[in-house]
């Protein structure tokens, strides 16, 4: 299965909030939807699941029109919600029939997935009565038990202890490994390495950048070298760079560990060996630079001088700046 | 409309679980019913005291006796027939006008008369209380005093005077179109009921989406099945929760009104007895005009993010509902008048003002089948709507978005 994002652009009153959205995402693979607090992410989830419609462009699922039936797709609102005045067994029973399921099966998968994420305990409770980490759970076994072929999931992680985030990962890695495909929204980057072997970052409105998330590494990490000393501080060693190796070097950024250098046009690394040496400079780190994703995520988005903030009427949070955004990182 | 069935029947449990709604419809059902027992179950009892304590009963009555006073200086009319009048009350003979206002100042006497002439009297009462008829009752007896003295002076015969005054006259009274006299009051009472249902379980639903969006269970609700299905499910699980109600506490009022009519004030016939044509009306265009504004509440209730929002919001259909309600309430008294015509075609007041004309003035089948088409086509279209401002509101949330807006972002759409 391959699910394919075309050109997708969405206007709010007279507002556009999404220019021309394209990614693809294929069965057996996850992809990270990445981009800043109302940058566009969960518009383009709604469209996905057909609850606004594209304004231009298309959702094609292998090759065809994708118009889900409610059991195709699973979706984990970053905002919680289900009734909290009943009884969770009901209303995961209610959701996987209105997801196509007979009473029956409706029984039989809700009763696995809440065995799955450890909480078969609440079955007859009310979910107010539960703790918010388990009410989470109940969320995500409701996401899950009308048994999609698709899975979206907005900040999965977010208000689970490491217990019950490790309980999350082992279902999400089982869910790609049983072909589904999975995309999954987050801020945080560590969860979207582990499991997205794609990304597409969205960024007001536009996908600034999508692919492989190795190939993408690779691209940042070219000619790219990380450096750090044992006789200079890293801003000692920035300065020093700066000042005496400019000719060969560009000081990118200096990172908790590292100063970040960009090879100029002619120079190498032995040749910056040398000059090190030549400076007295006690090399302690010298090597090839792997960018986090949470470094691309920055130099691609959260580098911008932040005017205001691009909300989509639907996505009226609080307005604050993002976790990437300029100084906040 | 896939899933309508499942989303009806899970939103109609909500109401039948409640046990606020079941306590309240058995609670209400129940006492309507006893309520209609109660003389029945009096007039037993008294009967049985009656053959028991026949003998103890003047004198039990006798201490019953309200208290009068009266002051008579000319010595006008009989005694004996001013009891007549009174039954209920035995009289102090007072020998001042002062003492009769005293008595009655002290409370030691419930009302007090002063006979001035045999066409003149003073009355005297503390605290005049609404049923209060003294005065009237006692001008009757004045007539008769004034009848009594006329005979007297002119040699006639009192009995044949009265005789020829309240000769008996045989009536046949046949009404050939509508007794409006005896229509009005439940008609009246059908009127308020329709009104009361459509703003009480319009606003619950409207309230319980606005919840559902509110506490963010819609998110994962439309998501799953078409916004139209919820809608409807929603609506017509709110019509049936109320029908349901208001019929059970209807049909146990009008069952036990049939089985104990006998002991009942014929009062209460003009507004249980009513009808099975008028009920089916009722029914037809009761339920039609809840379901069209059941549909608005609930696309009005997706229009906002917080319960407080509202009432803001739902202003204006409560507005529409409150002047189709006035314009009926005073149209009962004229239902062939053009604007109760005009009102019994348009869907927003054909609910009541339709059946207030079946009830109460002359309408043609055809009008009726019309007026009935005319609604039910557009619940249908109220449906549709409603279940489009529903998907393009519901999950859009901060301020209130306003109708006219939301109608705009429809059209584009489109």
């Amino acid at each position: 299965m391959k699910l394919e994002l075309k050109n997708i652009k969405k206007s709010f009153e007279e507002k556009e909030v999404l220019h021309g959205v394209s990614f693809s995402v294929e069965s057996g693979r996850a992809l990270g939807l990445l981009g800043r607090n109302g940058a566009g992410k969960t518009t383009t989830m709604r469209i996905i699941m057909d609850v606004f419609r594209a304004n231009e462009g298309e959702v094609l699922l292998d090759g065809k029109k994708f118009k889900p039936d409610g059991s195709q797709v699973g979706y984990l609102p970053e905002e919680r919600g289900l009734y909290p005045k009943k009884v969770v067994k009901e209303q995961m029973m209610y959701l996987a029939m209105l997801r196509g399921m007979t009473k029956k099966e409706a029984a039989k998968s809700t009763a696995k997935w809440l065995e799955k994420l450890q909480v078969s305990e609440y079955t007859d409770k009310k979910l107010e009565t539960l703790s918010k980490g388990n009410q989470q759970k109940v969320q995500l076994a409701a996401t899950l038990v009308g048994e999609p072929e698709i899975v979206i999931l907005d900040e999965p992680f977010s208000g689970l202890d490491p217990v019950n985030s490790q309980i999350l990962k082992d279902v999400i890695t089982e869910l790609i490994s049983e072909g589904r495909i999975v995309i999954f929204s987050s801020h945080q980057m560590s969860y979207v390495e582990e499991f997205c072997e794609d990304i597409a970052i969205i960024n007001h409105g536009d996908v600034v950048l999508s692919g492989n998330l190795d190939e993408i590494k690779e691209q940042y990490g070219k000619g790219r070298k990380i450096l750090s000393a044992n006789n200079y501080d890293l801003e000692g060693l920035k300065a020093l760079c700066e000042d005496k190796l400019a000719d060969k070097v560009k000081v990118l950024f200096v990172t908790k560990h590292y100063v970040v250098l960009d090879l100029n046009d002619g120079a190498d690394q032995w040749q910056i060996l040398d000059a090190l040496k030549t400076l007295n400079v006690d090399v302690k780190t010298f090597g090839a630079y792997e960018p986090s994703l949470n470094d691309i995520f920055v130099s691609k988005v959260g580098e911008e001088v932040v005017v205001e903030e691009e909300e989509t009427p639907e996505e009226a949070t609080p307005k604050k700046k993002g976790l990437f955004g300029k100084g906040g990182k | 409309m896939k899933n309508f069935k499942t989303i009806f029947k899970f939103e109609l449990d909500n109401y039948f679980k409640s046990k606020s709604y079941m306590l309240l419809t058995i609670i209400i059902a129940l006492i309507a019913a006893t309520l209609m027992f109660i003389p029945r179950i009096v007039d037993s009892v008294k009967g049985e005291d009656d053959t028991k304590d026949s003998g103890v009963e003047s004198e039990v009555n006798e201490e019953d006796l309200r208290n009068m006073a009266i002051y008579n200086p000319e010595g006008l009319g009989d005694m004996e027939m001013l009891a007549g009048y009174f039954s209920d009350a035995k009289f102090t003979e007072c020998t001042s006008a002062e003492e009769v206002k005293k008595l009655v100042e002290d409370e030691k006497a419930e009302g007090g008369f002063v006979i001035k002439s045999s066409t003149e009297f003073d009355f005297y009462v503390f605290n005049k209380s609404m049923d209060n008829d003294d005065m009237e009752v006692f001008t009757e007896y004045m007539r008769m005093v004034v009848k009594m003295e006329y005979c007297e002076a002119n040699n006639l015969n009192l009995e044949e005077y009265l005789a020829v005054e309240y000769a008996e006259i045989n009536v046949n009274e046949n009404i050939l179109g509508k007794d409006g006299m005896q229509n009005y009051w439940y008609c009246y009472i059908l009127v308020i009921l329709v009104f009361m249902v459509i703003i009480a379980y319009g606003t619950t639903i409207a309230s319980g989406i606005t919840n559902e969006k509110s506490n963010r269970s819609i998110e994962i609700l439309v998501t799953s099945t078409s916004t139209t299905a919820l809608l409807f499910g929603k609506v017509l699980a709110g019509v049936v929760a109320a029908v349901f109600q208001f019929g059970l506490i209807g049909a146990a009022s009008i069952g036990s009104y049939q089985i104990n009519k006998d002991y009942l004030p014929n009062m209460l016939g003009m507004f249980l007895d009513i009808p099975g044509e008028v009920l089916l009306t009722f029914a037809i265009f009761g339920i039609g005009g809840f379901l069209f504004y059941a549909f608005l509440y609930g696309a009005l209730g997706a229009l906002v993010s917080k319960i407080e929002d509202l009432n803001k919001t739902a202003g204006s259909a409560q507005m529409i509902i409150m002047i189709v309600y006035m314009v009926t309430l005073f149209g009962i008294m004229d239902p062939d008048s053009i604007l109760m015509k005009i009102c019994s075609y348009l869907p927003i007041s054909s609910y009541s003002a339709m059946f207030a004309r079946v009830a109460m003035g002359s309408v043609a089948m055809w009008e009726i089948v019309l007026s009935a088409v005319l609604l039910y086509a557009s619940v249908i279209g109220m449906g549709i709507l409603g279940g489009k401002i529903f998907r393009n509101s519901t999950l859009r949330y901060g301020n209130p978005i306003k109708l006219s807006n939301a109608l705009k972002n429809l059209k584009k759409e489109d």
